[in-house]
């Protein structure tokens, strides 16, 4: 009865002798074993049987023999010892079966006579599903990773709109601020010019004074002279051009950023029109030279007109947000040179820097927007991918080349003509280019 | 706070003479079956909270560990601490061939362990004349199992060293005993020394 129960369990159970010849093998063995050798299994070397991991199995053997202590195999380890196909072979995922394998020491009371005893489990169930979950979760993993780095992506994302936003409005505020500042300036102006007329006056009259000076008595002229001395007329008279001139300058110099700054902030919806790129080369530099003042700022221009059609507004903003990065590019000492060409229909914009560069890996996704390596707050990453979009609307190319510490260059060419210039309807009054400022 | 050894010092002295001789049988086993020089360290008896358990295993670095348990007269777990460095070199001694696959690594591990402590615990239970049957060794990732929340306060554990000559190779193998257990193995001794 034992005989029979054992050949039925539903696990291998194989015995063999210390020269690793079989002795008994149970029914879960037997329905596996090639049908002419089932009749005369006994007394052949149990890797003659089964094919597989003979050398394993040997090793294993003799580890139980030699030592007298059970031995285990695990599927994940060592998933086919026997050559086994799956328990469903019509309907099974697995081809193969997976076995967990248990060799232990077995011993003859009777004649004293050691054995070693092989149990082999079919988990061929356990392993898929092991696997499969093992793989649900890797791939759960691999979303959830994803998941993070979106979300992560969308806090920046966020962050960097709303900082846009304020951009937006300070730029339209800034616009704002210099329309205000233009009326003051306007006056401060004029009653300057007067006041040089009003001091070159004065200044005649009292040279007229002193030059006739002995023609006073000289109790008169000596108190004229201590008058002239008590208010160092001499010092004055030097320096009241010189203080009035130089105001003048200043104040020239004011008016002109601030017309700069207004030209760059409001001049988004004219539409299409002739454009002057001299020109807006020479503002942006007096622009941005007011701003960043270590660079040395270089121009170069064949004609003292270069005109193309195209939407000032975002062609300005696109020149601008390069010519920042030029600019921010250069800490201590270094060279920004702009230089216009004219190649048949097309004009050629180009920015170099002796700046830090760019590193190869950002080179190729500083057009993408919100890339930036500038410490958070200080950098939208827009400035080039709102210049690129406005040099895609103008059916230009724009492209970058870098070197580590040496500099970089920009390069722009857009058609004088072209056939259709988008962003320029109404309803393109949402482009990036409208409502960021600047910034890279 | 200081731990009061469960065992007096007599059936401490016993017990270390005991596992003194399954150590020798087991590192015999691993060199007959491995053809190389086995040294053993004198073997330590001590009790531990479970917080100095973990500090006693798994405090050494760029190890692999183990664990399996025993049921039987006696009931407890072997764990074991596998040095990386030296196993290609053990690997060869036990006929796997070179480069070892992830799955060959981790068989060696359990094979070694497996072999080890199991001498070990035979050893043992033979001489106390205990019956014991160790089930399968399994690899055991210390730190994502929280040691601060196990149920026991002290356990007595038993912790021997085996290094393979001619490698950098070195193992540790540590027995730990559930209370129940230990009363037997205490009257077990207490026979003996009768």
């Amino acid at each position: 009865m034992f005989e029979q129960l054992v050949g039925k369990l539903p696990v291998g159970i194989g015995i063999v002798d210390e020269s690793f010849n079989v002795v008994y093998l149970n029914d879960f063995f037997l329905d596996r074993l090639p049908h002419e050798l089932r009749k005369n299994y006994k007394e052949t070397p149990v890797t003659d049987l089964f094919h597989g991991q003979g050398k394993f199995l040997k090793r294993r053997l003799k580890s139980v023999f030699v030592l007298q202590h059970p031995s285990f195999s695990y599927w994940e380890q060592r998933p086919h010892i026997f050559p086994f196909k799956s328990s469903r072979p019509i309907t099974g995922e697995e081809t193969q079966m997976y076995q967990n394998m248990e060799i232990l020491p077995v011993k003859d009371k009777a004649t004293g006579q050691r054995y070693a005893c092989i149990f082999l489990q079919d988990v061929t169930a356990q392993a898929s599903y092991f696997r499969a979950q093992q793989k649900l979760s890797e791939a759960l993993k691999k979303e959830h990773d994803a998941q993070k780095k979106l979300i992560r992506k969308l806090d920046t994302a966020q962050s960097q709109l709303i900082q846009a936003e304020k951009m937006a409005s300070t730029g339209q505020l800034a616009a704002g601020i210099a329309h205000e500042i233009n009326n003051p300036i306007g006056f401060v102006n004029a009653n300057l010019n007067t006041l040089g007329q009003y001091a070159s006056h004065l200044i005649s009259i009292c040279d007229g004074v002193y030059s006739h000076l002995e023609s006073f008595n000289d109790e008169l002229s000596e108190q004229i002279e201590a008058l002239y001395q008590s208010n160092h007329y001499d010092l004055v008279k030097e320096d009241i051009t010189e203080l009035i001139e130089e105001s003048t300058d200043g104040l020239t110099r004011v008016k002109d950023i601030v017309e700069n700054l207004k030209n760059f902030s409001l001049e988004n919806s004219e539409g299409v029109q002739t454009v002057d790129i001299f020109t807006v080369c020479n503002q942006l530099i007096t622009l941005i030279s007011a701003q960043y003042s270590t660079p040395q700022y270089k121009f170069d221009c064949e004609r003292e007109k270069v005109e193309v059609m195209g939407n000032p507004g975002p062609l300005k903003q696109a020149l601008m947000n390069v010519m920042i990065n030029a600019a921010q590019a250069i800490d201590t000492k270094g060279v920004i040179k702009l230089s216009v060409q004219e190649s048949g229909d097309q004009v050629i914009i180009k920015i170099l820097d002796s700046g830090c560069g760019i590193p190869a890996q950002h080179l190729k996704r500083v057009f993408e927007p919100f890339f930036t390596t500038k410490p958070e707050g200080q950098g939208q990453g827009l400035g080039l991918s709102v210049a690129y979009t406005a040099i895609e609307q103008h059916q230009g190319k724009i492209s970058i080349s870098s070197k580590e510490a040496k500099g970089t260059v920009v390069e722009i060419s857009i058609p004088k003509q072209p056939s259709n210039v988008t962003g320029v309807s109404p309803e393109n009054d949402s482009d990036p280019s409208d409502t960021v400022p600047e910034g890279a | 706070m200081s731990i009061v050894l469960p065992l007096d010092e007599e059936q401490r002295d016993a017990l270390q003479e005991l596992l003194n001789i399954s150590m020798g049988q087991a590192a015999n086993s691993l060199a007959q079956l491995i053809e190389t020089k086995i040294d053993i360290s004198i073997p330590k008896i001590s009790a531990v909270t479970p917080t100095q358990l973990y500090s006693l295993l798994f405090e050494t670095e760029d190890s692999f560990y183990t664990r399996q348990s025993f049921l039987g007269d006696v009931h407890g777990e072997v764990m074991s601490v596998l040095s990386r460095a030296g196993l290609t070199e053990v690997a060869t001694l036990m006929d796997y061939d070179d480069p070892l696959s992830k799955e060959d690594i981790q068989e060696i591990i359990l094979e070694l362990c497996n072999i080890l402590a199991g001498a070990c615990l035979a050893g043992l239970s033979d001489q106390l004349e205990l019956t014991t049957n160790l089930n399968m060794p399994t690899l055991f990732q210390p730190h994502k199992s929280n040691f601060d929340d196990l149920k026991w306060q002290h356990s007595l554990v038993m912790e021997v060293q085996f290094v393979i000559a001619i490698s950098s190779f070195s193992m540790r193998v540590v027995f730990c005993l559930d209370d129940e257990s230990l009363a037997r193995m205490k009257a077990t001794l207490d026979e003996l020394l009768a």
